[in-house]
């Protein structure tokens, strides 16, 4: 994943064949992080804590299927998304960005999760976990690669 | 420079000058990022300055106190805000909380 070029307004990426169609089949996996997840306060002593939890699940789940939507549009415009001859051309606003750096996240988040939060490196590679931890690390390589561009590096 | 006036003090008055007691105020809540294994140094700066719209020096102070301290506070508000930016760090997937200022 190459930046071609960089405006103010955009980001434009060539990715290579192999990385075009690894960067569709890792984004097909969103969303990885499991619903209610995240809780709003460690100590349960907030104010109605129930009903805020419940309202913080929810706008979670309103974004993650708003993110969702926005990733199914994107791959699916040839103005921001399409093949070429030595690969793919994609094209990100800034908006676009930001989303997709949290669609990026989810899935390397949630396959950790997924994988049992392992706090170094991951025992027990095999078969039933292979797709996570690749998902998880691949997920990391095309979140640097776009935190990368946005800083200019 | 302004010069000093001396104070003036009128016999039989006493000026009420006491902060409001610390009951009264409504309380505040802290917004606290947690250390976790998986969660790319660059990538919680980058969250700080979006979601604060902090310059990147101040984001990276907090993103090197959330890994070298397991936390950071990141700032004290009301339980509205306190509760936006913690929906708007978990968006991100960042381990965020709020919890009680007591």
């Amino acid at each position: 994943m190459k930046l071609i070029r960089r405006s103010d307004a955009k980001l434009l990426f060539h990715l290579g064949l192999r990385e075009g169609s690894l960067l569709v089949q890792v984004l097909k996996r969103y969303p990885r992080v499991p619903p209610a997840h995240q809780r709003l306060n460690k100590s349960g002593l907030l104010p109605n804590q129930q009903e805020n939890q419940r309202l913080l699940d929810e706008a979670l789940a309103e974004q993650r299927a708003d993110c969702k939507k926005q990733l199914q549009a994107l791959l699916a415009d040839p103005r921001r998304f399409h093949k070429v001859d030595s690969g793919f051309r994609l094209s990100l606003s800034q908006p676009d960005t930001e989303w997709l750096l949290q669609v990026l996240n989810d899935i390397r988040v949630g396959s950790w999760i997924i994988l049992g939060s392992p706090e170094g490196k991951l025992e027990g590679l095999n078969a039933s976990t292979a797709a996570d931890f690749w998902a998880m690390e691949l997920a990391g390589a095309f979140q640097a690669e776009l935190l990368q561009a946005l800083e200019g590096d | 420079m302004a010069a000093t006036a001396t104070p003036e003090v009128v016999p039989g008055i006493v000026h009420e000058t006491k902060d409001k007691p610390k009951s009264g105020l409504e309380p505040g809540y802290l917004v606290i990022c947690w250390n976790d294994p998986v969660n790319f140094m660059q990538y919680v700066t980058h969250v700080f300055q979006v979601v604060f719209g902090w310059p990147r020096k101040k984001a990276e102070f907090h993103m090197l106190q959330v890994h070298e301290q397991g936390k950071s506070v990141l700032t004290r508000e009301s339980m509205e805000k306190a509760e936006h930016y913690v929906h708007q760090l978990q968006k991100y997937s960042l381990h965020a909380t709020m919890e009680r200022d007591e």
